[in-house]
């Protein structure tokens, strides 16, 4: 078994880490205090050709193996979370559809633009009264003529009141449950289609995050990304275990930024005449937290290559996106506790990592329906 | 434009370095990249060539993990990277890597040589005149501007000492190292990286540069490694304002006796 | 055992301070290193010649029209000329831009090997100098010492005393020196003098000032502070990349080094790459409203407070006790 990057992957990864530093980590303060898109960062991002990494070259892309995407995804999150999410909209959820489906116009009037940055998209799936329980949202598509007419109301749409074009959940027939959920485009400019309020969030912030409704909207029928109308929930299932994945990567770029100010403090912070990285149940919090974190970026890494060999994954991407996600909770909580009265000052940024963490609990899927579903999975239908 | 850029992989400057408990070496953190100086020296190398067209070439002297410096190098766009590697050079000093990087330069050809000020680890900055006087080429160290003009095989080259500013005119072809201000290094795009990745990187040892290990003997030895004197622990002044600096004055003048 | 030669580095006829440091370690080694202690003088006047004879057994004058102004190709030649017919055991010079140009060439042509930036030098066996050199900025020091002759030594200012004045002056030796022109590639043409102010590099003061400071317009309180002590301001990379102040001003790794005698922190943080920059300093006051600031690592003396109350008090202290 060699646990080793390739070459090539720890150069990747070696570059993306340095890029971030210079670019990202130097705005993460103000861009979660201003809680504003930063526009300027994002251009200047975009602009170096990043967004296009699971994308193949003929759209823009750099066709590149899951293990270095989520080396990117952990990277970048480890900069400014908030910033994270709007890039990782534009790289995966947001243009998964339109690439897998999309006729060729769609994608060069869409994906293209997008994975350079000239166009901002998302995915919309949450719904007021559904987030994990897919089957009841009320978001319906209504086939009339040759268009379809989709009608509702999408929360906690990430990059949603900015957005240029986006993918929406909805169910062709409520009676299929499952079976009738499809996705659709629906492009800015859209009779019916306009942007709600913005979210006032806890963390994550910079990126805007809010309301999109759909009010007998519109578009024309090669809009409906799939193939096959009752096939829908299974596409998603085809990137179910990436977007678990990636979202492991997050919370361990999470925890390392957290990790790596608590180290920097314990190094030199000094109590009672000495560094409190000198004692011993600091040096403790340090311990754990390390290897906790190796543990999480095993699993991590250890399922995107299982995606990268075509192994099935669906429970280590499980296993990943919860195991990472709560020793990112407790990492943050720890950095917190290392930094002492700082760690409650807004000042000092432990506590950004300690609010930008929470959204993991929820993010690609709660704890509870997760681990019921993996208990399931292994324990077998009964 | 022929342009080589002599570069460096050095520790990062927050790695943790720690001298041996008997003095005869220094434990360095594991976390490398490029000297930041030679991050100027490529920058400009390729703006050169952007403007005046051409080549440019990046040479490392150093251990194989070095190859890494070179891979940033080419993802920033120069065009071709050599790795030096050779066991006979890890106990060199200055004047032995600056022997090595001249017949380097000789074997490639070169209208201008670029290279950082000085580098991270070593602190040194000798090795670049000491090339150009290998090479019997004319210098310039610590430029903060830059203007070539290959037509009439000249640069123009600003640069700041203590005594103030110069404007400088040389025949290529030069050597010049970079001093902070000169630009602003680029970032890497995509691009960049994926051709860095796939790059093929020569490798060449003492022999592939016609020298013998006693040609590029070191001219001095190093003895020991010694950590860093101890400060003693700040000494905090309390107070009001007004008692805190009456307080300052006179341990700065009785006890420090800086004043 | 052909003595010790000091560089005698000067602009105009000014000689750099280190120059005197050097002198004053060339007396404490000449106990040892016979030979005496010869002063190289390039361009300069007779003046100039005369003043440092004050400090030297010899001073050699070396002249010509190429010398007039610091120009690397022509010193090169010139020092290598002299080179030629005597080699000193020891060769000292200030680690300045000119000197890490300059001597790594010779040292380069001379076949013999330098030691950069020396805090510390002492005699071992013999004429042979043991020196002692901060690595991986300052983390950690070396010790080296150097094989043939002479033995080049860079050292950082401020490092040793500065030598007295003796009564009568050496005799000068003035040398007319050929330098062929061909030899003389570069051209130099001074674009800017130096302000009158002294420079960072040589200042027995620094008053430092970090963002704390909030805008350019405040560093006028340091400035004020400085000159009741005779000091310099300088500036963070922070205050520098902000543009409120010049890039000449910046102490830190990727500006001036610096080691005077009283080093002010005022409303900075203490990022490593600034401290990497003045930690030889010897003695270092911090003043920083943020207890948690690592520069009180750094510090000697500590003063958790406003600078914006302090530093004018201070002023006014450090004017009464001054008497100025």
């Amino acid at each position: 078994m060699d646990f080793r990057l390739t070459e090539e992957q720890e150069f990747f990864r070696k570059t993306i880490a340095d890029v971030v530093d210079r670019l990202i980590v130097p705005r993460a303060e103000e861009i979660d205090q201003k809680d504003e898109f930063p526009w300027d960062l994002w251009r200047e991002f975009t602009k170096l050709g990043y967004l296009g990494l699971r994308y193949p070259e003929e759209y823009g892309g750099m066709n590149m193996d899951k293990v270095t995407t989520m080396i990117f995804y952990e990277e970048i999150t480890r900069g400014s979370v908030g910033f994270a999410q709007s890039v990782i909209m534009n790289m995966l959820m947001g243009t998964h559809f339109v690439y897998r489906f999309g006729t060729e116009e769609i994608k060069q009037r869409c994906l293209v633009p997008a994975i350079r940055g000239e166009k901002i998209c998302t995915i919309c799936f949450t719904e007021d009264q559904s987030g994990s329980d897919l089957a009841s949202i009320r978001t319906t598509a209504v086939r009339d003529g040759d268009y379809w007419i989709i009608n509702g109301t999408k929360q906690w749409i990430t990059n949603g009141p900015i957005c240029d074009f986006c993918t929406v959940v909805a169910t062709t027939d409520p009676s299929k449950g499952l079976k009738g959920i499809n996705f659709f485009l629906v492009e800015k400019g859209t009779p019916g289609f306009s942007y709600g309020q913005v979210i006032n969030k806890l963390g994550c912030r910079g990126v805007v995050t809010g309301e999109l409704v759909f009010d007998n909207c519109r578009i024309p029928a090669e809009n409906w990304l799939g193939d096959d109308l009752e096939k829908g929930v299974e596409y998603l299932g085809e990137i179910l275990d990436e977007i678990r994945i990636m979202t492991g990567a997050m919370a361990l770029g999470i925890a390392r930024a957290a990790y790596q100010e608590a180290l920097e403090f314990a190094r030199k912070r000094v109590a009672f005449g000495r560094p409190i990285g000198k004692y011993q149940l600091i040096r403790a919090k340090f311990a754990d937290m390390a290897t906790e974190m190796e543990a999480a970026r095993l699993l991590i890494y250890r399922a995107a290559w299982m995606l990268d060999q075509g192994m099935n994954c669906r429970k280590e991407a499980i296993m990943a996106k919860v195991f990472a996600t709560e020793v990112c909770q407790k990492v943050v909580d720890e950095a917190t506790r290392i930094y002492g009265a700082n760690g409650f000052a807004l000042e000092y940024a432990p506590q950004r990592h300690f609010r930008d963490a929470r959204f993991l609990l929820y993010g690609g899927g709660t704890h509870e329906v997760l681990r019921d579903y993996l208990g399931r999975l292994l324990i077998g239908r009964l | 434009m022929e342009i080589i850029c002599f570069i460096k992989q050095v520790p990062d400057n927050e790695a943790q370095v720690e001298v041996k408990g008997d003095g005869t070496g220094v434990n360095v953190e594991e976390r490398y990249g490029l000297n930041f100086f030679d991050s100027l020296a490529v920058e400009e190398a390729l703006r050169i060539k952007e403007k005046a067209g051409g080549k440019v070439t990046a040479i490392t002297l150093g251990p194989e993990r070095s190859v890494e410096v070179l891979r940033t190098a080419i993802a920033m766009g120069v065009d071709e990277a050599h790795l030096i590697s050779d066991f006979s050079l890890q106990e060199g000093d200055e004047a032995s890597t600056a022997r090595v990087l001249a017949e380097a330069a000789k074997k490639i050809g070169y209208d201008l040589i670029l290279c950082g000020r000085e580098a991270f680890d070593d602190s040194s900055g000798a090795v670049g005149p000491m090339v150009a006087e290998f090479l019997g080429i004319p210098a310039v160290s610590v430029v903060t501007k830059v203007e070539v003009h290959p037509e009439e095989r000249k640069a123009v080259v600003e640069r700041e000492m203590e005594g103030g500013k110069e404007e400088i005119e040389l025949p290529l072809p030069a050597l010049l190292t970079a001093q902070k201000g000169l630009n602003e290094p680029r970032v890497p795009p995509v691009m960049g990286v994926m051709k860095a990745m796939k790059a093929e990187i020569k490798r060449w040892n003492l022999g592939d540069l016609g020298l013998d290990a006693q040609e590029v003997a070191p001219r001095g030895k190093t003895i020991r490694y010694v950590p860093p004197p101890k400060r003693p622990p700040v000494r905090y002044i309390k107070g009001e304002p007004q008692e805190m600096v009456k307080e300052l004055v006179e341990l700065l003048r009785d006890e420090a006796k800086v004043i | 055992m052909a003595g010790i030669w000091v560089f005698a580095e000067h602009k105009g006829g000014t000689f750099r301070k280190v120059v005197f440091e050097l002198l004053g370690k060339a007396k404490e080694l000449s106990g040892r290193v016979e030979g005496g202690i010869k002063a190289l003088l390039l361009g300069g006047d007779e003046g100039t010649a005369e003043e440092l004879a004050h400090y030297a057994d010899e001073v050699y004058h070396l002249r010509s029209p190429f010398l007039d102004l610091y120009n690397c190709d022509a010193y090169r030649e010139a020092l290598l000329s002299l080179l030629e017919q005597e080699r000193p055991s020891v060769l000292l010079a200030g680690a300045t831009f000119q000197a890490k140009e300059l001597f790594p060439m010779v040292a380069a042509r001379l076949g013999v090997g330098i030691a950069v930036d020396a805090v510390a030098l002492e005699l071992q066996e013999g004429d042979r100098v043991m020196v002692r050199r901060p690595i991986y900025g300052g983390k950690a020091l070396l010790e080296m010492v150097l094989e043939g002759t002479p033995q080049i030594v860079l050292v950082r200012p401020h490092t040793f005393p500065p030598a007295s004045r003796r009564e009568t002056p050496a005799p000068v030796v003035r040398k007319e020196v050929d330098i062929p022109p061909e030899k003389v590639r570069v051209k130099v043409k001074e674009v800017e003098r130096a302000k009158e102010k002294v420079d960072l590099t040589e200042a027995d003061v620094i008053v430092c000032g970090g963002r704390g400071l909030k805008g350019p317009e405040n560093f006028s309180l340091l400035e004020e502070l400085a000159q009741v002590l005779g000091g310099v301001v300088g500036a963070t990379r922070a205050v520098v990349d902000a543009g409120w102040r010049p890039y000449e001003d910046q102490v830190g790794k990727s500006g001036k080094t610096v080691s005077p005698n009283l080093y002010f922190a005022v409303g900075l943080s203490g990022a490593i790459h600034h401290v990497m920059g003045m930690d030889t300093s010897k003695v270092v006051v911090a003043i920083n409203k943020d207890p948690m600031a690592p520069i009180f690592q750094y510090a000697d003396y500590g003063l958790v407070a406003d600078l914006f109350e302090v530093v004018p008090l201070l002023k006014e202290e450090l004017k009464k006790e001054l008497g100025k």
